[in-house]
């Protein structure tokens, strides 16, 4: 197959999956293709992520498809979390449907939704009209509604309802920006077709309308930002991450903000390119990174709800992301590697806190003592978990925070590292406090602590060694893959 | 006479109707009106190079927004038995001060705004702008579920005028799959509110409040 047809067939497994899900006839078959389905886009995307690494960027479809590094990269990480809750989900919902709490209907909406969402989120991905990129973010708000609220209780529907309006506005607005974007080509005499061309707009950066292209991307920070999750925008994130079930949890945390933020990420070079704009995104970047890690690192401080503040660990590291993209340079190449981090231990650690939540049948961290007795894995999960989450060495994400202070010190932008270690410091302090209460106080749960599966051991034991040895090793082709997509989206700064 | 006039001053006043009234049915039949006045300034700005495409767009426009999209709302309404918006945030003549104050500022801004563009962009881009903040400005200020769904609809009117009068048209795919964005998201909240009402026997999204830190 060619190009056109590897990105086609991203695109097709999960519409294809979505459909079949809804035909099955039993909660159990329901996900087993959702297994053996992604397993199918994973070996696409990795044959589609290769051949972007062996011969440079894919321009297919006319135009219409586009996958460089960056998005190859994306992709890639994409694939990673799906893989790893596609194979989680089994477990966890094998309890409910054995408690009789996931009948067919709801397994067949679960299923397709869930596709749904992959191929938004694909689609998002690879298209390079940037049209049809914001065309795939709105979806990806309307696929996943329901997915929180799968099991229907007051406070599900009301984090639904905040998630739906919110994220619905939000991203009007970034439409908004990409019309601003479009019209700042108005001087330059360009087809109405290629007008949205991310490749277009990209080459003719310096003679679009500057004035234009800043009100747009104002508008595609408050749109976008909303549904990355960034400070102050960020008011739906809790709710949503903290009701939905943990393998939805898990696919928010791990890849949805990413993806709004990959669009982002697209922006900045056309921004830099922009006629005498050299280094203006940036300051915006840099702002609404810092206000997002302050922000989250209070709440953390004072959060009760494992849930909650797994979520507001997630602001607290987009807005790391963003930082490192508006430190520009090196500190990009740290903002992609700490995307990668980030969605593994963050989906490990909702995977954990799902199970420990059927188990002690509670969020509520001072009732869930002695985890390490209560689920030997689990436990392990949320609490090595929630130790590399918050920076520990010798795990990748306090790698990637490392790379970013240092890119901080070259760029002599010291008042960026001050917020990012004041942040860091107050979310260490509050996490370590919950995570030493769960390990090692009150009483053990008196309940035996469930047999686990071989399955789930893998996956815990598989995204701990993943994150071990990226913080021990980095691969050389692994670190060329992100120099190349650094190179993408840091706009051609060396 | 220039029709492209009587159709922008008649979506400041369907805005402003929209801003004043208290009676839900009201309102959607000011969105279901917008939507036919979207369509018809699509058909005029580009009157002189008039294309199938165009048309077709126009036309597609019409039906979603003008019929299809009102009709979803019509029956969430009755569901809900919901017939006015009770004591919103901010009071109905303020709300029409807010609005009318707002709408001064960005027709000042406008002027002082040197767009290259069509010849209709330096009345349409105020007005798109108001229809934006009135958007905004039901969806912040009213209670009942119902009003936001109208008042993100009002905004996505607003941006649609916006890229009727800066862009003169993306490409038609976009067009469409923006259309059908916003067609599946009014779908997704109308199934939303039948739950929310049928689970807490109300549509009052401020006693949405059970989540909170």
């Amino acid at each position: 197959m060619d190009a056109t047809g590897w990105l086609w067939a991203l695109l097709a497994i999960p519409v294809l999956g979505a459909g079949l899900s809804l035909g099955l006839r039993s909660p159990r078959a329901v996900l087993g293709l959702l297994g053996l389905g992604v397993l199918a886009t994973a070996g696409a995307a990795l044959v589609s992520a290769l051949g972007v690494f062996r011969d440079g960027p894919w321009l297919a479809a006319g135009g219409w498809f586009h996958l460089d590094a960056l998005s190859a990269y994306h992709l890639l990480v994409m694939t990673v979390v799906y893989l790893l809750s596609s194979f989680y989900a089994w477990g966890y919902f094998e309890l409910e449907i054995r408690e009789g709490r996931f009948p067919l209907p709801l397994a067949r909406r679960f299923g397709a939704l869930w596709w749904g969402a992959q191929a938004a989120m694909t689609l998002t991905l690879i298209s390079n009209n940037l049209g049809i990129m914001w065309v795939g973010i709105e979806a990806t708000t309307l696929m996943t509604a329901f997915l929180i609220c799968i099991h229907v209780t007051p406070a599900s529907l009301e984090a639904m309802w905040k998630y739906l309006l919110i994220c619905s506005v939000g991203v009007a607005f970034a439409f908004l920006g990409t019309l601003l974007v479009a019209a700042s080509s108005r001087g330059i005499p360009l087809p109405s077709a290629d007008v949205l061309l991310w490749t277009t707009l990209r080459d003719a950066a310096p003679r679009l309308d500057p004035t234009l292209l800043k009100a747009g991307f104002l508008f595609l920070l408050v749109g976008y930002g909303t549904k990355a999750g960034l400070a102050p925008m960020h008011s739906w994130l809790p709710d949503a991450h903290s009701q939905a079930p943990a393998p939805v949890s898990a696919i928010f945390s791990g890849f949805l903000l990413n993806a709004a933020l990959y669009c982002l990420m697209r922006y900045v070079p056309v921004l830099e390119g922009g006629a005498g704009l050299g280094g203006w995104c940036q300051r915006y970047l840099l702002l609404l990174g810092g206000v997002s890690i302050l922000v989250a690192a209070v709440f953390i401080l004072f959060q009760y709800d494992l849930k909650r503040l797994l979520a507001y660990s997630s602001v607290e590291h987009l807005g790391i992301i963003v930082l490192g993209l508006g430190l520009g340079g090196a500190g990009v190449f740290a903002a992609l590697f700490h995307t990668l981090n980030h969605s593994v231990c963050k989906s490990l650690a909702f995977f954990s806190a799902g199970r420990l939540g059927q188990i002690y049948g509670t969020q509520d961290m001072s009732r869930m003592a002695r985890v390490l007795r209560g689920s030997p894995l689990w436990g392990l999960g949320v609490v090595v978990g929630l130790l590399a989450l918050i920076g520990v060495a010798p795990f990748s994400i306090f790698l990637s925070e490392l790379l970013l202070m240092k890119a901080a010190v070259d760029a002599r932008a010291y008042g960026v590292l001050a917020v990012f270690l004041a942040g860091s410091c107050i979310a260490f302090v509050g996490a370590l406090r919950h995570i030493i209460g769960m390990a090692w106080g009150g009483e053990a749960p008196r309940a035996s602590a469930p047999k686990e599966r071989v399955l789930d051991a893998a996956i815990v034991v598989g995204a701990l060694a993943c994150l071990l040895v990226l913080g021990l090793w980095m691969p050389d082709g692994f670190r060329e893959i992100l120099t190349r997509a650094a190179r993408v989206a840091g706009g051609g700064r060396p | 006479m220039d029709w492209i006039h009587v159709v922008l001053v008649a979506l400041v006043l369907s805005n402003l109707l929209a801003l004043g009234s208290s009676r839900i049915g009201v309102c959607i039949r000011v969105v279901a009106l917008q939507g036919w006045l979207l369509g018809a300034l699509t058909m005029l700005v580009h009157a002189e190079h008039l294309t199938v495409r165009l048309g077709l767009l126009a036309v597609a426009n019409v039906v979603v927004k003008g019929a299809v999209i009102p009709w979803l709302l019509g029956r969430a309404v009755r569901e809900a038995e919901v017939r006015r918006e009770v004591e919103p945030f901010v009071g109905y003549t303020l709300s029409l001060l807010f609005g009318l104050s707002a709408l001064v500022g960005f027709r000042w801004l406008g002027s002082r705004l040197e767009v290259a563009g069509p010849e209709a962009s330096r009345f349409a881009l105020p007005v798109a702008f108001f229809t934006i903040y009135v958007g905004s400005f039901l969806i912040i200020t009213r209670r009942k579920a119902v009003s936001q769904v109208i008042g993100y609809l009002v905004m996505e009117n607003g941006i649609g005028v916006v890229g009727v009068a800066l862009v003169g048209g993306v490409t038609m795919l976009v067009e469409l799959g923006m259309l059908l964005d916003v067609f599946v998201a009014v779908f997704v909240m109308g199934i939303a509110i039948c739950h929310i009402n049928r689970e807490f026997d109300h549509i009052d999204a401020d006693r949405l409040n059970l989540l909170k830190g």
